[in-house]
């Protein structure tokens, strides 16, 4: 059993204005008129005008990946001195379960026993990550189609948050789950902390069940239970007609927060060389030619369906755990209005 | 910045023109780089990328390293523009190596096509190291024209080994050639050995490697003792950046030579 304390608003936003003077903080920031935040950092002014029920939207926009493995970054350099880089502390508030899991698979790919992504292993050790209840689940979330309830009640697939944020009737519940969390609340000026009672931890429980169950009408039928086995007996008519409307404009893997791919590329810079790290796609034509020509994906139903591969079958064999969170990115971005949850089903 | 995609230096000491268009690179790496056959590595062309490439010298060769490639890409035509006294860039070793104590007791039999031949012999360098522990090597090798065989007067050295049987075909002879006519697998069309125990190494281009699986399983070798290298496109080498991805498998780190039993479910697995 977790600790778990009980604060009030002013309390949460003292400990905010503290843990700015260590970290970088981000948090969810939303836009007049809409529906969904988008990351941000936080500063003291933002703070001032910072209401906290941005806590209780759906995930950013944007996957979280990037603060872990960036869109483009220098990882080699040669004929120049190594460029030492002060690794920030960071504090990522307001992550959701679907944020969570994506965390999982980059760890699975990028932390193996006999290769390390340091830039990756550093930024993960460097960041702490305060996850927050998803009370009010939207049309296009579907964690519970894979596995996931839209709160985070012990670690998601070996992913553990320092701190959990619930929102109950104007109070925050904290739930301490690691000695990381535990060093954030400690000798704190103004918060006023009070250890969680049965009667609240009660409305917890009810918040909870309420918004797994909006997910569950969202999403009333389950996908099969063989879906690993199914999505890898896709012939190529179904991938046709179902990814007919595609464009290929790759958005659905750029926001996706499991997806890992990347391509190395060097070049010249002055008198020095860089290598060049980039989220690629497996949807790019090019992502699987070798040198002499030969494609092995050079039709788009292959690329098309090496993505649901990817993520419900291989990785899956691998882990026991979906490559997919649910956080509908995807189709939110999807100029085609491709639903992955409609082609899983018809699976 | 970490080390995983930063190589290592290694000066280029000698080149040698094994074909028209297939050069042998012998490197000598300013840090100790040790291998098992059948491992590869990324060799860096300095500012313009890496390729991938499974070294040919023998694994206990502590001097230097070499890699005999095929001028066909971007990063094979830098390299190609290289001289003696360059450096290159190498990291790695990556993947899996040759099971060689599966190989013990039994007969190789070792296919190569073109190019192909370059971790073969790496290979085959591996076995002539304690040649004793293999019931027999034998190498079927096949190139476009005799121009085009690598390594031809090592082979014609090698057939001279006991234990050792080689033979060669080209695609199309010209006026020196005195040997076999035809694609490499008229060559397999007598297996000297035992199917049910030897071992078949195969590395080639993807039509040839095609089939010559088929007619290795004609010949009833057991799916289990045909090892394929397989050739992906690849960028990190080391399972993480998804572009090797083939059925379950990545390539780089589950391969590069996987059996046949392992990848037949997967389609068109030689594209």
């Amino acid at each position: 059993m977790f600790m778990i304390f009980v604060l009030d608003e002013i309390s949460f936003r003292n400990l905010l204005h503290q843990w700015l003077n260590s970290y970088k903080i981000f948090v969810p920031e939303i836009f007049d008129g809409q529906k969904v935040p988008n990351i941000a950092i936080l500063n003291k002014e933002k703070l001032e005008r910072f209401s906290l029920s941005v806590f209780e939207n759906i995930r950013v926009r944007e996957p979280l990946k990037a603060i872990f493995s960036l869109p483009k970054e220098k990882v080699a350099s040669f004929g120049n001195g190594e460029d030492l880089e002060e690794r920030e502390k960071v504090l990522l508030v307001g992550a959701k379960v679907c944020d969570l899991r994506p965390l999982a698979v980059l760890k699975k790919m990028y932390l193996k026993e006999d290769f390390v992504f340091e830039e990756f292993k550093e930024r993960l050790e460097n960041t702490l990550i305060i996850s927050a209840d998803c009370p009010y689940p939207q049309d296009t979330c579907f964690c519970n189609l894979v596995g996931l309830k839209p709160y985070c009640e012990k670690d998601i697939d070996g992913v553990l948050p320092d701190l959990n944020l619930s929102f109950v009737d104007n109070k925050i519940l904290v739930e301490v789950f690691t000695e990381r969390g535990e060093e954030l609340l400690k000798d704190k000026i103004g918060v006023r902390k009070e250890e969680a009672d049965k009667e609240i931890l009660e409305r917890r429980r009810e918040i909870r069940d309420n918004a797994y169950f909006t997910l569950k009408k969202i999403n009333e039928k389950e996908l099969k239970e063989d879906i690993k086995k199914k999505v890898l007996e896709g012939e190529k008519d179904f991938w046709d007609k179902n990814l007919e409307s595609c464009v290929e404009c790759f958005g659905c893997l750029y926001v996706c927060p499991t997806c890992f791919c990347f391509l190395l590329s060097d070049y010249k810079v002055e008198e020095h060389y860089e290598r060049i790290k980039v989220w690629d796609t497996c949807y790019h034509p090019m992502y699987a030619r070798v040198a002499g020509g030969l494609n092995p994906r050079a039709e788009f139903y292959k690329r098309g369906r090496n993505r649901f591969h990817c993520k419900f079958s291989n990785f899956y064999s691998d882990y026991n755990f979906y490559a997919c969170s649910g956080c509908g990115r995807c189709f939110s971005v999807c100029m085609g209005k491709i639903d992955i949850r409609k082609i899983l089903l018809s699976l | 910045m970490s080390k995983l995609f930063k190589p290592i230096k290694a000066k280029i000491l000698d080149i040698i023109d094994e074909t028209p268009t297939i050069r042998t690179f012998v490197l000598k790496p300013e840090e100790e780089f040790n291998f098992l056959a059948g491992q590869f590595a990324a060799l860096t062309c300095f500012g313009i990328g890496e390729g991938f490439f499974t070294p040919s010298s023998s694994p206990y060769d502590k001097e230097k390293i070499e890699f005999t490639i095929m001028r066909v890409g971007r990063v094979t035509n830098g390299l190609f523009n290289l001289k003696r006294g360059d450096y290159v860039g190498l990291r790695g070793p990556f993947g899996k190596p040759y099971p060689l104590e599966k190989f013990e007791g039994r007969e190789v039999f070792i296919v190569g096509g073109g190019v192909g031949m370059a971790p073969l012999r790496s290979l085959f360098f591996a076995l002539l190291h304690d040649l004793s522990k293999y019931k027999k090597v034998y190498i079927r090798y096949g190139a476009r024209t005799p121009r085009d065989l690598v390594y031809k007067n090592s082979l014609f050295e090698w057939q001279k080994i006991e234990n050792v049987d080689i033979e060669l075909t080209v695609d199309v002879g010209d006026e020196t050639w005195k040997g076999k006519v035809g694609v490499v697998t008229i060559l397999l069309d007598e297996i000297p050995c035992d199917v049910n125990t030897a071992c078949a190494v195969v590395c080639g281009p993807p039509l040839m490697m095609k089939f010559t699986l088929q007619k290795l399983l004609e010949k009833n070798f057991k799916e289990e003792n045909i090892y394929l290298s397989m050739e992906k496109n690849m960028s990190c080498a080391v399972g993480m950046c998804g572009h090797c991805r083939m059925g379950r498998y990545f390539v780089c780190k589950d391969g590069p030579v996987l059996t046949w039993q392992e990848i037949k479910d997967i389609e068109d697995p030689f594209i």
